[in-house]
């Protein structure tokens, strides 16, 4: 065990310092130190993949992109901890499209605990009152049910001040001590058209992660949503864009406002899904100015004419 | 006919009102079912008659409460008045400290203050003071106020200081919580509440509700002419003084041994404690026996005559500061409007004059949005619930204000006819925008929205401004909470003195677009 750790820390190690020098191939692997190493030999190569699943039960994609990308062994060691991100943004039921829907949680809570996981902890720093948003968007139920730990994001002594020395704007922000401190870390955002950044994916995802949100309006939005990714990167990105939002968002007045589209994305680049999804919302991916911002600070890649991108239909 | 029963039954009800009270209003997780709290205020007397008369309310509570103290006494005061049980049980702590005695002595009380203070309070509420008097005057709100913004802040702390050995320990089900305390001026009252009744009730146990209280007063006015009345049989009695140990209202006369019945407290400990059995329920006799002075045939108390002698004057000190009042024009609130008052208020003016100032609302709102206002209302809303939007916001998807109200100060409406409840609206200061001033996107106004009355337009470079349709606003201040602008927001709410019905817009549902189609990419 460990002789594996320390193995594992260089290798961490090493990639973070190939990072510093030349960050967008070891970044496209999912090159944070914490980051499983096998997960970054794994898909570390010239070319970003990109799953995108069509047409099948959430559960049923989640599986199968999973599989695609080497299955669950491929980011998940046993003992590790798992930490998974949804939206919980808001006070509103599944059907609304405000949150990543609880059977994603529920479906990955399971396969990761499966595959011999320590812990699953689940958490949001919530816009809504964070036990309604909890309760009502089925994700409490869901997830504790497949045995994860809901975790308070609202308590600011869980947050801890960290510096983020590559960001333009974002220098330093007080982050979930469960993004620091697990193994591994899901970013399960929903997909939703946003009356601000046009559209909220991973990338804005990760806003829930960080105790001051106010600080990013304030400071520049799209900016700070990139800079926090020169700090940290999921694991892996599992965009639910089975119901999406596409307009009145990111709250939504009704499920009026979604169309089924059946769709799951994933990838280890989140500028890559969010890219992607950009396309599925019918915008231009530079018109989300996070997207263009991130690419062009080489933090991930939006060319999709470049990515190897994988397209499985389940129907 | 043997009553012994009486006194332990009183206490269970009085432990369990007392229990689910404090669990209510000391409640920072919203554990407690909102149905169940209002369903325990609403026993309560005052809230009880403010809920019948002033509403389409059939809450009967106040009227039990009369009935059976027009034929027993005040057995509110010992078994359902929060602010009684509380007194009865620091009293009871503080005879376990050696040196504080345990019999008191018979007092003939001070019936002149007692009265008094009934009389002002009635001739307040009387004449339009209401909104000023009952929050100073009802026992179960004081008491409310007291767990509400001064135990449930201690209470949240320790649970604070407990979560970090609970997770450590494995226990999940402790987490932090924010909750501010109140102001100063919204702390001051409910201190100086706890102090006056934990210091009376050490010194004399209930010697607060048979002279400061005026529901223990007018209770005792009725008491003193109860069907059943606890008296003492003479034959019987030694004079051992037994009773006088047990005694709360000192209203026990062994010389004479007579009971003042006006302000006795209805707790039966003197029932089971006569070792003679000689204190009992019985009927007063009808007429004066013969031969027997009519000075020592009196009951203790006032006569009707002394009493509203005392009281006339007050009325008319009361009706022309009340003259006065309405000559000094508009309140505070009339003037400058934007206070914000909970959705289910529908008019300010008549929201205050039927607030109690329980403040379970403030203790029952999930986002702690509600908090008690100091002068926002002006002095007639010391103490009552405002929405202040700089923590949080007012939460769409919840009426719980007013489903918990016991008063029916706030209106309990169903979720869609709150979501509808326009409580205040938005105004919009581009210029303040951050859109504007740094040439950046934000847009945490529309993000917040719930009914879209924020929404954005394209701007400049790629950017979205935003826009406000007021016709659509409710006032519940996610904007206002969200907005980063500095110093001075770029969207406020301003409150308004009569709630609205907000337009109700639907757009039409989206289509899907086909199934088993291609990417777009």
């Amino acid at each position: 065990m460990k002789n594996n750790r320390r193995r594992f820390l260089q290798t961490g190690l090493a990639v973070g310092a190939t990072a510093a020098f030349c960050p967008v191939e070891a970044l496209f692997g999912g090159g944070s130190p914490t980051n499983s190493a096998a997960a970054a030999a794994t898909l570390t190569g010239p070319r970003p993949v990109l799953v995108a699943l069509r047409d099948g039960s959430r559960s049923a994609m989640l599986d199968k992109g999973l599989a695609e990308l080497g299955g669950i062994q491929a980011f998940v060691k046993p003992g590790q901890t798992v930490l998974i991100k949804p939206n919980i943004g808001w006070d509103a039921a599944p059907e609304k499209g405000a949150n990543t829907h609880p059977e994603i949680i529920q479906r990955l809570t399971k396969i990761c605990l499966d595959a011999g996981a320590k812990s699953v902890s689940v958490f949001d720093n919530c816009c809504d009152q964070w036990q309604r948003a909890y309760q009502n968007s089925g994700i409490e139920e869901a997830a504790r049910s497949a045995g994860a730990h809901l975790v308070n994001g609202k308590d600011e002594t869980l947050y801890r001040e960290v510096a983020i020395p590559n960001g333009v704007k974002l220098k330093h922000a007080k982050v979930h001590s469960l993004v620091l401190d697990s193994d591994v870390f899901f970013n399960v955002p929903v997909l939703k058209n946003h009356e601000g950044s046009l559209m909220t994916c991973a990338m804005k995802n990760l806003m829930g992660v960080i105790w001051d949100r106010r600080f990013y309006h304030q400071t520049d939005l799209h900016q700070t949503i990139a800079d926090f990714l020169t700090f940290k990167r999921p694991t892996l990105n599992i965009v639910d864009a089975y119901h999406p939002m596409m307009r009145n968002g990111p709250r939504g007045k009704s499920p009026d406002d979604c169309v089924e589209m059946r769709t799951m994305l994933m990838s280890t680049d989140p500028v890559l899904v969010d890219a992607a999804s950009a396309k599925l919302m019918s915008y231009e991916i530079n018109q989300v100015t996070h997207v263009r911002l991130a690419a062009e600070m080489k933090i991930g890649s939006s060319d999709l004419e470049q990515a190897d991108v994988r397209r499985l239909k389940l129907a | 006919m043997r009553l012994g029963w009486l006194r332990p039954a009183r206490i269970a009800v009085a432990l369990a009102m007392l229990g689910g009270l404090l669990v209510a209003f000391a409640d920072f997780r919203g554990l407690v079912p909102v149905a169940f709290a209002h369903r325990l205020a609403s026993f309560q007397f005052v809230p009880s008659w403010v809920a019948l008369v002033t509403g389409p309310s059939l809450a009967v509570a106040g009227v039990i409460i009369l009935l059976v103290t027009l034929l027993m006494g005040r057995v509110y005061c010992s078994a359902i008045c929060p602010l009684g049980i509380l007194q009865d049980v620091l009293a009871r702590l503080a005879r376990l400290v050696p040196g504080v005695p345990k019999r008191l002595r018979y007092s003939p009380g001070l019936p002149w203050l007692r009265h008094t203070v009934l009389w002002v309070g009635g001739a307040g509420i009387l004449f339009g003071g209401a909104a000023f008097v009952l929050p100073l005057l009802d026992p179960y709100s004081l008491f409310g106020r007291i767990v509400s913004s001064l135990l449930r802040p201690l209470v949240t702390q320790a649970n604070n200081a407990l979560v970090g050995p609970a997770n450590a320990a494995g226990i999940d089900a402790l987490y932090r919580v924010n909750l501010p305390w109140a102001g100063l001026g919204a702390l001051a009252l409910p201190v100086a509440t706890l102090l006056l009744i934990g210091i009376l009730a050490v010194w004399r146990r209930r010697i607060y509700c048979n002279t400061l209280c005026p529901v223990g007063t007018l209770l005792g006015l009725i008491a003193s002419r109860s069907i059943f009345r606890l008296k003492i049989d003479e034959r019987a009695c030694q004079k051992c003084g037994d009773c006088l140990d047990v005694c709360k209202a000192q209203c026990i006369d062994l010389r004479t041994r007579k009971i003042d019945f006006s302000r006795c407290v209805g707790c039966f400990n003197c029932l089971g404690i006569c070792p003679q059995h000689g204190i009992g329920f019985r009927r007063p006799a009808r007429a004066r026996l013969p031969g027997v002075p009519a000075a020592a045939a009196k009951e203790p108390g006032l006569s009707r005559r002394e009493f509203l002698s005392q009281g006339g004057p007050l009325i008319a000190a009361t009706a022309g500061t009340s003259i006065w009042r309405q000559a000094m024009g508009p309140s505070r609130s009339e003037r400058l409007g934007p206070v914000v008052a909970p959705p289910g208020a529908s008019d300010i003016r008549r929201f205050l004059d039927r607030c109690t100032g329980c403040q379970l609302c403030i203790s029952t709102c999930p986002t702690h949005v509600l908090r008690p206002a100091v002068l926002e209302y002006g002095l007639a809303g010391w103490m009552k619930p405002r929405l202040d939007y700089r923590q949080a916001f007012c939460n769409f998807d919840c009426n719980e204000c007013g489903q918990v109200c016991p008063d029916g100060a706030i209106v309990r409406m169903p979720l869609a006819d709150k979501q509808l409840a326009r409580i205040g609206c938005a105004q919009l200061d581009l210029d303040r925008c951050v859109v504007k001033t740094k040439g950046n996107d934000c847009a945490a106004c529309s993000e917040h929205c719930p009914t879209k009355a924020v929404y954005t337009v394209p701007y400049g470079n790629n950017l979205r401004l935003p826009r406000l349709d007021e016709s659509i606003c409710i006032g519940c201040g996610g904007c206002e909470y969200a907005c980063p602008a500095q110093p001075v927001k770029a969207i406020a709410v301003a409150g308004l003195n009569r709630h609205e019905r907000a337009e109700k817009r639907v757009e039409k549902k989206l289509q899907s677009p086909a199934a088993n189609g291609d990417f777009p990419f």
